[in-house]
This record gives C-alpha cells, structure tokens and sequence, in this order.
C-alpha cells in the first residue's frame, strides 16, 4: 500500500540521539540525562504509540521529534532532512509545514472561533484570509465539525475541542501528527470519538505518533514504541 | 491510495506572515479585552489630550494677541529718543527736517508731541492728566485710532493752533464724568500754572482687545501747534516721538531699517529708539514660543506616565497569554513574529490612544474657541496631529520593545506547561 519508494525515506529517523539538561550554579551542575541513545524510525503512513512511565523520557522524545526542542547527541533527520544546526526561525519553519501538533489540554485560543482557531497556524505561512478560511472550513468538515465552525471554544463539548485541535493540525498538512495525551482530559465516550477518528485518518495514511500511557489507546496504534529511563525498550525500529 | 502531501514540500516562498496579519491580531486581541484595553490607554489619551491641547491653544493664542496688536497699533514703526542710552525729549528731538525725509516713505507720518498736564476734579484738587500734540485728522492718518463720538479736529484747526480737544474714552469720563463730554470745555493747567481753554469737539473710541486696559489712559489730544505756543517747555519745530503708519502693502523691516538709516546718518547710533508692532509682535511670540515649550514638556511627562502604563499592562499580558505563545510557538510562529505580534499590540494601543486624545483636544479647542472671546480662530495644525500620533506610536513601540522581548523569548515547552 505505500510505495517502496517512500518506503526508503522515513518520516522519522534517530540514532544515537541523546537529550542531556544542565541546571544549578557554575560549581555544583545538576545533569539529568533524559534521553540516552535513542535510535527511533518511523515511516510515511505508521501509526505509533510511544508509551512508558512518567519520567521515562517520552515528552523529551515527543518535543525533539516536533522540534520543539533538539538533541544534545545524535543525528535526527525529519522527512529526510537532518535538523542539526537549523536556527530558530528555520526550526519554527519546519514546524509549521511539517508537524502537527494535538495537546493533551487542547490548547485552542478562547476568543477565536472554532474556524480561526484552525485557520492560526496558516497565519504563518502568509496565505491570505480567504485561502486560509477555505483550507480550515475543509478541515473541520473532515473530522464532522462542518456545523460548528462559529462556536468559540467555551461552547464546544470536550471530544469537540480536541476534534477542533486535530482540523488544526491538519489543515498543515503534515508529514507528521503528534498528539501528547489526546485523550487525557476526556471522558471515555468523547476518547473513544477521538480514538476513532486517528483510525481514520490512519487509514488515510496520515502517520502518527500519539504520546499515551493508557495500555488500551497504545493498542489501537500499528506499533508500541515503549521507552524506560530515557532508552527505547521495545520497538524502536519497525 | 497515496499518503504524499499535495502541496509540494515546503513552499520555498519567503517566509513570513503577511504584516497586516499582526495589526488584524492585536486589533482582536484588545478588542476582546475593551476595558482593560481602554483603561490601558486612558493614560496616552490623556498625555496626547494636553500636548495637543497646550500646541495649539499656544497657537490661538499668538494668533489672538498678533490680531489684537494689530488693532490697537497697527503695522506700525515708532521713533523715540533712546531712553535706553539717556536720551530725552530734550537731547533727542525729533525735527521738522527729519518728518520731511520720512515722509519719502510708504507710511503716513504723525509727529507728535508728549506733555502733561493737570485738571481740577474739585476745586483745590488738581490731578494729572497725558496731554498730546497730534496732527490734525489723526483717524485718517493712523485707522486705528477711532472715534466714538463727535469729530476730530481738522488739519486747518491743527495748523493754526486752535485751542480744541478730543479726549480718549478715559478721559472724557475723568474730566466730564456722567456728562456728554463733546461741546464742554476741558480748562488743563501746565505745571507752572498757565491756564488752557480747550473746547472739546471729540471722543476716541477705548483700544479693544487684550490691550484694552494697556491703551486706556487718560490722554487729551490737541494740534501740536496749540503745544508750541503754549506749553512752557515745548519748542517750536521740534517733536516728541514720530508714529510711521504703514501704507498697505508695505514692508515693515524694509521700511524700519530705512528710518534706521535716516536717524543713524543724521545722529549716529543709538540716539534714537525705532521700533516696529512687528518686533512687539516677535518678543510677544517668542514668550509664547517658550510658554508652549514649557507646557508641552510638563504634558509630555504625562505621556511617559502612560508608556509605563502600557509597559505594566502588556507585560501582564504576555504573561497571561503565556500558553498561546507556546502554542503560536509550536504551530509554526518564529521568535520574531511573536515579538512583531505583541510590539504592533503595543503600538495599536498608543496609536489608538493618540487618535482619542487628539479628538478630545479638538472637541475642547471647539469649545474654547467658541466661548472665550480671545481665541477667536481655532488653530489644529495638522503638522501637531501627526506629531502627537508619531509620539503616541513611538511610545508604543519604546515601552512594547521589553515585554514583546520577554514573549519572543519564551520557551515553547515551557510556556506550553504554564498552568
């Protein structure tokens, strides 16, 4: 189903990448060391549950694959592209084209309608009003949201945020979409709506990546990348 | 079915949001906070208010007092002796030979003569009163000098030295109080007690404006003529001060420097004092000049007052909104759109500031000018309206710079996790 030759470019490609945090004075240096040697592929239309416990690392894996943060060792390619030395502005570039997020929280702005609210991250590409509008209408119609597009935030049910926050991160189209918890602050109803939908859009071949440490949403992913002290346990390499 | 990305990898175009995109932005972003907003802004309205107010009232102001000079002097040049360097009226006369070289001149000359004299309220109280020797027809000569009743005395009665008066509006009420003064005869007496007779044929107007109370002396004006023969002082031929009535048209510096040059030549510098209302009207301009410098630089502080007010309150803001930069952050904003975002925040809420306070100036300069009888021309500079918007944006942009620094610096991991 997906051609060999995207096959041979992974979305995502690590090795060796290690993530260490300095803090305290010049004299007495606090190290923790978050990540050590992660060696992590993942290729065009997967869909990966990166699980382990609190502390095992996975938010610091999650941040340096959206490039939210980079890796003190290691090489880390995105779509093929090494990020390494990349400044600021670029990494912001990348994100905006590449990745998409969805936060445990939703993190949509409470004053912009549900159709803003998607419309923001095309801001930052410099497309007009009318195109972006255009490209969020299309997304909140894709995940059934085509009448809420006037609802603000504060009107919109749990599972209907977090449908608001995936149109968002579609409507970037990216190579890549990351989701931290989805599910974390709903109930089981609304989880199972939100579940449903990244079958779908799995099906459609986008890839994903969810962040969980719910053994039943690990399982409705293709794959179980399991990290513990800051090393891929299981399932690094498909 | 085919996952690839329609749209060819990342647009190569050049990076960046549309400008107007960031002013779109903090529009919704004050719009959606209105009071905090308005009570933010409330301390650059009023700053711009007074430094727009106290420009332009300081213009109506200059402009006013240049038209009240204007009527109560004229465009006019005066010659005097230089008291300055210790000259009098003595020392330093004016000839009948220098009247006929300034009479070459655009202005209409009126030699004068300068003495006093005494009248009796009750029998046994004398008191002093101006008395000054004109040419006949003086309204003619110097409009500004006008006549409430009666008539003046003629250039004929002028030469032969009649003995007839026209009293300013102050004296006629002094020597003729609650009578009609025109017809009466006014009896003055010289210091050494040589009696005049002068029958009173008119009445001057009193001087209006702010001057008013500055040109409403007690003054009897008779022929220079009758002086010559009858004060014990005066000589014959000789006069006190010179008034140069610009003929329409003329130039007053031009025509100044030419009666410089007539006095100087003939008596060398310093004797004599030449002054124009144009020069009065410079000293006065300069005093208002360093009025609205001094008022304008008090009202400033009030607009740094209200830059630290727009600091304080997007320097909340920035923290308040400290998860929708993280989240701006990770959908794809750079450091420096975010620092745009919130500095073009800064600069709509001082600009909008800026346009309330100019309004509000307009609205009280309307006011004032239509109430107060000294300002009678409303004066808004449109140079002052773009000068108080331009301070109003740079404020904005001074005190946006730190706390748009401090969102541009923001973590995206750790502004995402602020609770």
């Amino acid at each position: 189903m997906v051609a060999s030759q995207r096959e041979k470019v992974p979305v995502v490609e690590m090795r060796g990448v290690t993530k260490v945090y300095r803090s305290g004075s010049s004299t007495r240096t606090v190290e923790v060391r978050a990540l050590s040697g992660v060696d992590l592929t993942i290729y065009p239309g997967e869909y990966v549950a990166l699980m382990g416990p609190s502390g095992s690392g996975k938010s610091t894996l999650m941040h340096i694959i959206g490039l939210l943060d980079t890796p003190t060792e290691g090489e880390y390619r995105l779509g093929g592209e090494p990020v390494r030395g990349l400044s600021e502005a670029q990494l912001a570039r990348i994100r905006n084209q590449r990745v998409g997020f969805v936060f445990q929280a939703f993190f949509l702005l409470p004053r912009l309608t549900a159709l803003h609210n998607v419309a923001l991250p095309l801001v930052y590409r410099g497309l007009p009003l009318a195109e972006r509008l255009k490209r969020a209408r299309a997304a909140l119609e894709a995940v059934g949201l085509g009448d809420r597009l006037d609802h603000l935030p504060s009107e919109l049910s749990g599972g209907q945020k977090q449908r608001v926050a995936i149109a968002r991160a579609l409507v970037q189209e990216p190579d890549l979409l990351l989701a931290d918890e989805p599910t974390g602050n709903l109930d089981s109803r609304s989880s199972d709506e939100i579940l449903g939908l990244f079958d779908a859009l799995h099906r459609q071949g986008k890839t994903i990546v969810m962040v969980t440490h719910e053994p039943d949403v690990g399982a409705r992913a293709q794959r179980i990348v399991r990290l513990r002290d800051g090393r891929v346990a299981e399932g690094g390499v498909a | 079915m085919n996952p690839a990305r329609p749209t060819p990898a990342a647009p190569a175009g050049p990076m960046g949001m549309n400008p107007l995109e960031n002013f779109r932005m903090a529009f919704e972003s004050l719009w959606g906070n209105k009071l905090r907003s308005f009570l933010a802004l409330l301390g650059i309205v009023i700053g711009v208010f007074a430094v727009t107010a106290m420009i332009s009232l300081g213009q109506m102001a200059t402009a006013g007092i240049t038209q009240d000079l204007e009527a109560i002097a004229g465009r006019s040049i005066f010659v005097q002796p230089n008291f300055n360097e210790g000259q009098d009226f003595s020392t330093a006369p004016i000839r009948q030979e220098d009247i006929l070289a300034l009479q070459t001149l655009p202005a209409a000359v009126i030699p004068q003569l300068f003495t006093s004299a005494q009248y009796e309220v009750r029998p046994g109280t004398r008191r002093s009163i101006q008395l000054q020797g004109t040419p006949g027809d003086l309204p003619r000569l110097d409009p500004t000098n006008k006549l409430a009743k009666g008539r003046y005395f003629s250039e004929a009665e002028a030469r032969g030295g009649l003995a007839v008066a026209v009293l300013s509006d102050r004296a006629a009420r002094d020597l003729f109080p609650g009578r009609e003064a025109v017809g009466q005869v006014a009896r003055l007496y010289y210091p050494n007690g040589a009696r005049l007779e002068l029958t009173v044929v008119g009445v001057l107007q009193p001087p209006g404006g702010l001057f008013g109370g500055l040109g409403a002396a007690a003054t009897v004006y008779v022929p220079n003529e009758l002086i010559w023969n009858t004060s014990p002082t005066a000589r014959k031929g000789q006069y006190d001060f010179v008034v140069l009535s610009l003929k329409k048209g003329a130039d007053a510096r031009q025509v100044t420097r030419q009666v410089q040059r007539i006095f100087e030549g003939r008596y060398g510098k310093g004797k004599y004092q030449i002054a124009s209302t144009e020069s009065f009207q410079d000293t006065l301009r300069s005093i208002t000049l360093i009025l609205q410098a001094l008022l304008g630089a008090i009202a400033g502080l009030s607009l740094l007052v209200g830059g630290i007010g727009i600091m304080n309150i997007m320097l909340v803001s920035v923290t308040e909104r400290t998860r929708e930069i993280g989240l701006r952050k990770a959908l794809g904003a750079t450091s420096s759109q975010i620092r745009q975002q919130f500095l073009i925040e800064a600069v709509v809420l001082t600009l909008v500031g800026g346009l309330l306070g100019v309004v509000l100036a307009a609205g009280l300069l309307l006011v004032i000018t239509a109430t107060v009888p000294f300002f009678k021309v409303f004066i808004l500079n449109p140079a002052t309206v773009l000068l108080a918007l331009a301070v109003s944006a740079l404020v904005g942009l001074f005190f946006g710079v730190w706390p748009a620094a401090r969102a541009a610096a923001l973590d995206p991991i750790e502004a995402l996790r602020y609770e």
